[in-house]
């Protein structure tokens, strides 16, 4: 795996070790503080060029959070949206994912392309077909609408990481509980579920932070009546007047949770599971 | 001459048939929950995009077929030049990260003090949504950003790489974001390079950056193909970072396409332009898989 064949002189590692941590430095740990500078800004004395530490800090901001309904709605309906979604994605990605991954279907690479697409395809084009269909249903402007379409982006990774998952069980072992006698029922739920379920819970960690950061589909869909985190995040930073202070609080409340996830979920999210999801690696 | 007596079905295939074909049912069982969703969600309104590109299930009024949307597309600068600032992101973004991808994942492989954290660390970008990550890069290098404050009291003056003409800031944005996405793909082959291999060109006498141009890109090509097919079709089908960051002319095309549904409810014109949008991304695709036969398709 580690190799020293590049460059073989004795500095050179610590030469790359200030290279990527200076980089890391710049690009991630620079733009994060600045985050949360902003959003710790007292909206009385604000926070101008050139001084580079706010004049003052208060709570304010995030007070606004409680205060300002645009705010609290959207957290609300990112925080409902998201759990539905999962279950959704959840429960049809199951059957699905185990047809593919453990039986001959028919037409498999119609099936599999079909999956693949809407990774692949530009939102904006999937948003277009579903943005007209919906007014036709009367959907569009509904919290079903937005699930509706934030499932069609998300259920692909499931389906792909329940597939590989489904693969990857012996078949040793359900020859075995057959043998002793499991019917498909109990076969399901006491052997292939618990075998299937930390694949199951990678696939819901993916589709729990792809449903939050779904922005263009549930923009065109949902927006006015529906806005979730991200689509709050685009009306504070597009505009005439840019509200930097809330579009900080946002990215925050936005981002916490995923990087916790990543953090907790990094033995689950092994490589394979995000191969699967991200296309065969 | 004895005429060829027909064989006769074999009693013992009937019940395998009437198997095979119960089969068939609960394949179509397991398989419809997932396919028919996406049957019902993507591929129908997808077809109601091309339909309606050509004015056919146009909502409100009567459909009649007309090639007018397309030439509206061509005829027409803002559209046109909208296609070609897409295309110039997509090809821009991919090409710089790809390069940075590249040098990055061959470094990466070297073993060096605080690795481990390193490969930890460079994956958050996968998980920022590309909103927060226009926020964070906006914060560092809008005008009263906080570089622009820094050089100024070096007192420097700071480039405009905002609400440009090239859309460098978005560029930025995407490499910011595409960058980590490259280097999972990238490294990954690069680790299932054979030591000999490398250990080989090395005895032969080759300088590293030969064996990096001459072996390890070669080798890793499965994956840099991949990593760029990808890249491209997302940054030239993206709407939020553009939209953000573009200047006001030209607007990149999926851009136009939300003004065209949401302000003047032209469902057509936008239908045609994400059929323009899909095509091109087709193109590269059929191109990808053209290119990088069967087995070395990464991307399946």
């Amino acid at each position: 795996m580690t190799r020293a064949w590049l460059f073989p002189t004795r500095s050179f590692p610590w030469l790359l070790t200030a290279l990527f941590f200076g980089l890391a430095l710049i690009g991630l740990t620079v733009p994060l503080i600045v985050g949360v500078l902003w959003s710790l800004v007292n909206p009385h004395a604000g926070w101008f060029p050139p001084s580079l530490v706010p004049p003052s800090l208060s709570l304010d901001n995030w007070r606004a959070m409680f205060s300002v309904p645009e705010m609290g709605d959207a957290v609300v309906a990112s925080l409902t949206i998201a759990p539905i979604v999962t279950v959704l994605c959840g429960a049809l990605a199951l059957p699905t994912g185990y047809a593919l991954g453990r039986r001959e279907v028919p037409f498999r690479r119609a099936i599999e392309f079909l999956v693949l697409a809407p990774i692949i395809m530009p939102g904006i084009v999937i948003a277009t077909g579903l943005g007209s269909m919906f007014i036709r249903l009367g959907l569009e402007h509904t919290l079903a609408g937005v699930i509706l379409v934030q499932t069609v982006v998300v259920l692909p990774f499931m389906i792909r990481i329940m597939t590989a998952t489904f693969e990857a069980v012996p078949q040793d072992l359900i020859d075995a509980a057959r043998n002793l006698g499991a019917g498909p029922l109990s076969l399901t739920g006491r052997v292939l579920i618990p075998l299937v379920a930390p694949g199951l819970f990678a696939g819901g960690v993916f589709t729990f932070i792809g449903s939050m950061e779904e922005f263009v589909l549930t923009f065109i869909v949902g927006s006015p009546d529906i806005r979730t985190l991200p689509v709050l995040l685009f009306a504070y930073l597009g505009g005439r007047s840019q509200i930097f202070t809330y579009a900080a609080v946002v990215t925050i409340v936005l981002l916490a949770p995923t990087i916790l996830l990543l953090f907790l979920a990094e033995r689950a999210l092994k490589q394979e599971y995000l191969a699967a999801g991200l296309g065969k690696m | 001459m004895a005429q060829a007596v027909p064989a006769r079905v074999p009693l013992l295939d009937r019940p395998r048939r009437a198997a095979r074909r119960r089969d068939r049912w609960v394949d179509l069982g397991l398989l419809l929950p997932g396919v028919g969703f996406l049957g019902l969600f993507l591929v129908v309104p997808l077809a109601q995009v091309f339909l309606r590109s050509v004015g056919l299930a146009v909502i409100g009024q009567a459909g009649r077929f007309t090639w007018d949307y397309y030439r509206q597309f061509w005829a027409e600068a803002q559209y046109r030049d909208g296609f070609f600032f897409s295309l110039w992101l997509g090809v821009a973004s991919t090409v710089l990260s790809l390069g940075i991808a590249l040098v990055f994942s061959a470094l990466m492989q070297v073993r060096f003090p605080g690795r481990l954290l390193i490969s930890v660390l460079y994956k958050i970008p996968l998980v920022v949504p590309s909103l927060v990550a226009a926020f964070l890069i906006l914060s560092l290098i809008a005008p009263g950003g906080i570089l622009a404050r820094l050089v100024f009291h070096w007192g420097w003056s700071w480039p405009q790489l905002v609400y440009d003409r090239w859309g460098w800031g978005i560029i930025l944005v995407q490499v910011w974001h595409n960058v980590p996405f490259m280097m999972v793909i990238i490294s990954a082959v690069m680790a299932g390079i054979p030591q000999d291999v490398i250990d080989a060109a090395r005895n032969l006498g080759a300088p590293p950056w030969e064996v990096f141009r001459r072996v390890t890109v070669p080798l890793s090509m499965s994956g840099i193909s991949a990593a760029a097919l990808l890249v491209f079709i997302q940054v030239f089908g993206a709407f939020a970072v553009p939209s953000l960051l573009e200047s006001a002319y030209p607007l990149a095309l999926p851009v136009i396409m939300q003004t065209e549904m949401m302000d003047r409810a032209n469902w057509a014109l936008a239908s045609a332009l994400g059929s323009v949008l899909t095509i091109a991304s087709g193109i590269v695709l059929v191109l990808y898989y053209r290119l990088v036969p069967g087995r070395g398709a990464v991307v399946r």
